[in-house]
């Protein structure tokens, strides 16, 4: 089977990036073909990049609140040039009751603080499976 | 016998005795406080106090004003101030990019008016006022108040972050190149020796790029290779090492390995003393002996038990007090999943006033001094930040260095590195990898977490309208001298980022002229054009 490849990215002005290179590199160990665009991105840069990259999941690192604006115009747009790339986030910001609004707005998972590695590897397997080329 | 390490894998033993400080010479290593080579402290005042802060700034500048003066009466001794993320990238507010960041995790900050009313009815003449807004617009902006409130610039106190080297690499991205970020740390610091002779226009930050995981001796060595290349650079401009050393001053982190934290501060001011005075020729005793500053550490912190934050910011302030800084801030216990609330602010500051006014720790300087233990363990960080130093650098210039990635893939490696020693149990954190309690039972100050601050939309049109409203002429002639000015490497780029301040002309409409006159687009993003129009 080929590897997932995953897309990684930091929205808008958040200037964290911890996170997304720690998630990366533990990502790439589960044998995963990571993506990484780094900082300063907004909602049609990622289409493109997800469009061209040709991922299977896109992934948020999320350390500010500007995710929770920007979420809904990525996923419009998704829905707009009929992608169908499930799109999870992950970051120090999001609490139990983000997850659950953020779920709810169409986000396949959302990983808190407190998430665990397998759970986000496990995760990403599950929601690809079957996808991948 | 199970071996024991200080996090940066420096070997520990049972039982230190005077075998261990054999070679110890106590004039020569280290001496009274006030005297050099400063080990014990920089100054020989006992029952030292330092610099009781929190960082704050939220929202537009009058909100931020507000929270400073809150924090003020509640006992704060001085201020410092966080930009938001447009602020630190050098965004005006009605750039594309900065609406759903204003204000958010910081105070939103562009023009004049802004610092104007952030320092409304602040004496700046009686307290320090510390920044991590962008050196020269944070300059800028104080000068100017200063100037109008007939305060003289030379009474102003406190500091501003100078981070050309790895500010690009690892979360303060000015989008400059690093040449133009280099003469503005130079230019900056230049100006200040002049005009802000009491200010410390060079706070060297190893803050914020340690919290990639860094261990003691790499934080400081990265931060001595800055500090060399940038006084090197000010040597070279025929700058006096007397005339500006005095205003270096040092921001470092304090993780939870207590004795090493302290054991660094230690052998960091000995460090400075024996470069400054041997390699750089200072002459004045002032050059020699650093101010540290220290920010708890937000990496130690931890979501699951938030409270735990608490007892960990007063262990991490305690090793500030007994290694005898200058300033401390307590990284908030909410931090660790949100911009910081009130409520932690608070506990910060409490925090210190209770180390301060209850232990009686602060009445004796450098109480560990001395220690067989203490001044062994100090030696050894002292080699290894050496060591580190002198292997970087002759590893070739560390501009070129920073050009070819070393230092992005170095913050990489250590970041992985520190996710690991989490995740396979190395590094023990309670709550996350031993003595977790179940989500439903971890409850306890988690209701602060799901507090949100909204970004401050209403900025965006208050700024266009301010733009509209302003002289265009002398707005366009102001941008066009700092175009010209940054053009010729000779002239010192505050006296134009000043008068066009003072213009009227916004932080990103000046960032984005000097972007453009070393050869990168006016916007980083390529969104919006030049108030100078298409055909410059």
């Amino acid at each position: 089977m080929d590897k997932i490849r995953v897309l990684i990215v930091i929205l808008g002005l958040d200037q964290h990036e911890v996170g997304a290179i720690a998630v990366s590199r533990m990502l790439r160990d589960a044998g995963m073909e990571v993506i990484y665009a780094g900082r300063f991105n907004l909602p049609p840069m990622i289409v493109q990049m997800a469009m061209e990259e040709n991922v299977d999941v896109i992934g948020l690192s999320c350390h500010s609140w500007e995710y929770f604006y920007y979420v809904p115009e990525l996923l419009e747009l998704l829905k707009e040039k009929k992608l169908e790339i499930p799109v999870i986030i992950g970051g120090s910001v999001i609490t139990p009751g983000d997850a659950e609004i953020i779920t709810k707005k169409g986000v396949a998972a959302a990983f808190g603080p407190t998430s665990l590695n397998e759970d986000i590897i496990q995760t990403i397997k599950r929601i690809t499976s079957g996808k991948t080329r | 016998m199970t071996e024991h390490f200080t996090r940066s894998k420096i070997a520990l033993k049972q039982l230190y005795t005077p075998k261990d400080i054999k070679d110890l010479d106590y004039r020569k290593h280290l001496n009274a406080p006030g005297f050099y080579p400063y080990t014990r402290g920089r100054s020989a005042d006992t029952g030292g106090v330092w610099i009781q802060r929190e960082l704050s700034g939220e929202g537009e500048p009058l909100r931020s004003n507000e929270q400073l003066k809150y924090l003020i009466e509640k006992g704060q001794m001085g201020i410092d101030v966080i930009g938001d993320s447009p602020t630190m990238a050098c965004l005006d507010p009605d750039h594309p990019f900065a609406a759903n960041a204003i204000g958010t995790q910081g105070v939103s900050l562009c023009c004049l008016q802004d610092y104007k009313e952030l320092y409304k009815d602040i004496p700046l003449e009686y307290i320090t006022v510390s920044s991590s807004v962008p050196a020269p617009f944070a300059i800028a902006g104080l000068y100017l108040v200063a100037k109008e409130n007939d305060i003289s610039p030379h009474k102003l106190r406190g500091s501003v972050i100078q981070a050309p080297f790895y500010a690009e690499d690892c979360g303060y991205s000015m989008h400059m190149p690093f040449p133009l970020r280099l003469r503005l740390t130079t230019d900056s610091i230049e100006f200040c020796s002049k005009e802000m002779p009491k200010f410390h226009s060079f706070l060297e930050d190893t803050y914020f790029f340690s919290e990639a995981g860094l261990h003691v001796a790499e934080e400081m060595a990265l931060g001595f290779i800055e500090i060399r290349h940038v006084v090197r650079n000010l040597l070279k401009r025929g700058l006096d090492i007397d005339n500006f050393a005095s205003r270096i001053a040092i921001l470092v982190n304090c993780g939870m390995d207590f004795f090493e934290e302290i054991a660094k501060i230690r052998a960091t001011r000995r460090l400075f003393a024996k470069m400054m005075k041997e390699e750089f020729g200072a002459k004045d005793p002032r050059s020699m002996a650093v101010v540290i500053t220290s920010h708890t550490s937000g990496l130690s912190l931890t979501a699951q038990q938030p409270f735990n934050n608490i007892v960990r910011g007063a262990i991490q302030t305690l090793a500030l007090a007994l290694a005898g800084v200058q300033a401390a801030e307590v990284s908030a216990f909410d931090e660790a999943y949100r911009t910081p609330s009130p409520e932690s602010h608070l506990v910060g500051l409490k925090t210190q006033q209770v180390i301060h006014l209850e232990s009686n720790v602060t009445k004796v300087a450098d109480p560990l001094g001395g220690s067989y233990f203490m001044e062994s363990l100090t030696d050894e960080v002292e080699k290894r930040i050496w060591n580190m130093v002198m292997e970087i650098e002759a590893m070739g210039n560390a501009v070129e260095l920073s050009g070819k990635g070393w230092f992005k893939k170095f913050f990489g490696d250590t970041i992985e590195r520190y996710a690991k020693q989490i995740s396979n149990g190395d590094l023990l954190k309670v709550g996350v990898n031993v003595h977790q309690i179940p989500d439903k039972e971890d409850t306890l100050l988690k209701d602060v977490a799901e507090g949100k601050i909204e970004p401050c939309w209403e900025r965006i049109e208050k700024i266009k309208d301010f733009k509209k409203g302003r002289d265009q002429k002398r707005i366009i002639d102001a941008l066009r001298g700092i175009y010209e000015k940054a053009k010729v490497e000779s002239e010192n780029l505050m006296y134009p980022i000043i008068r066009a301040t003072k213009a009227g002309a916004t932080m990103g409409e000046i960032a984005g002229m000097m972007r453009m006159a070393y050869g990168s687009p006016y916007d980083p993003y390529g969104k919006i054009e030049s108030a100078v129009g298409k055909g410059f």
